[in-house]
């Protein structure tokens, strides 16, 4: 079954991987935003099924998007997976606390990234 | 649509490193000009972030094409430039090693990978 799933990231290189493997992979629709302001903006208009969302970011982060696509009634219902290359136990659980659905880790395998949305999700 | 074989996916990474190489070498470019000033005990703080920043990516970059040792080092580096901002002669020895290991892997990445097959 195709998805709908934007990625907001700033790093170009990232984006166009994961792009790459949703779209290859598992064939899915995606779109992609390089800030957390864009990828609001974008969420907002084109209501995509999930989110996965960089948590480094200059200006709005990760965690201040989500906080904002939370706030936003037209977003609020859009899962939302956090993409983050740390590491710490201490990151972990802050990020985890925050609420979004899984937290993924970079570096992905893209091979399997797109399994790993779906499992959490639950997405057959 | 039947999922895409690996070697095509592997075949497209590779088109795809070709686009990023310099990115990824102008990210070692930043690593190595603060592993030269940490070494000569003239490291900036708005050179150690950057240098940190260069490592965050590079970290979180390699391994997804293919060079997980190369995830491995960058993010010992991370853990270096966020340490303590004093200059350590074993990990500023150690930095500039390890940049010299992530300069190889990028440059011969397509020939690693190849051979692995």
């Amino acid at each position: 079954m195709q998805h709908r799933i934007l990625i907001i990231d700033d790093e170009d290189d990232i984006r166009e991987v994961a792009a790459l493997s949703l779209e290859t992979v598992a064939d899915w629709e995606v779109e992609v935003a390089s800030s957390g302001a864009e990828g609001l903006a974008q969420a907002i208009a084109s209501q995509p099924e999930a989110i996965l969302l960089d948590v480094m970011m200059p200006g709005m982060d990760g965690p201040t998007t989500f906080r904002e696509l939370r706030k936003n009634p037209a977003t609020a219902h859009i899962p939302v997976l956090l993409l983050t290359a740390k590491v710490q136990n201490s990151d972990q659980r802050r990020f985890s606390d925050l609420g979004v659905e899984a937290v993924l880790f970079k570096p992905f395998d893209p091979l399997t990234l797109a399994e790993q949305i779906s499992q959490v999700l639950g997405w057959s | 649509m039947e999922p895409i074989a690996k070697p095509a996916l592997d075949e497209v990474l590779s088109q795809m490193w070709a686009k990023f190489l310099p990115q990824m070498e102008e990210r070692v470019a930043v690593l190595d000009a603060a592993d030269q000033a940490l070494a000569a005990d003239e490291l900036s703080i708005d050179q150690r972030a950057a240098a940190n920043a260069a490592a965050h990516k590079l970290a979180g970059v390699l391994g997804t094409f293919g060079l997980t040792k190369g995830t491995i080092l960058a993010r010992e580096a991370e853990i270096i430039y966020s340490g303590e901002p004093e200059t350590d002669p074993e990990a500023a020895a150690r930095l500039l090693q390890i940049t010299a290991l992530l300069r190889g892997m990028i440059r011969n990445r397509n020939t690693m990978i190849h051979n692995r097959k």
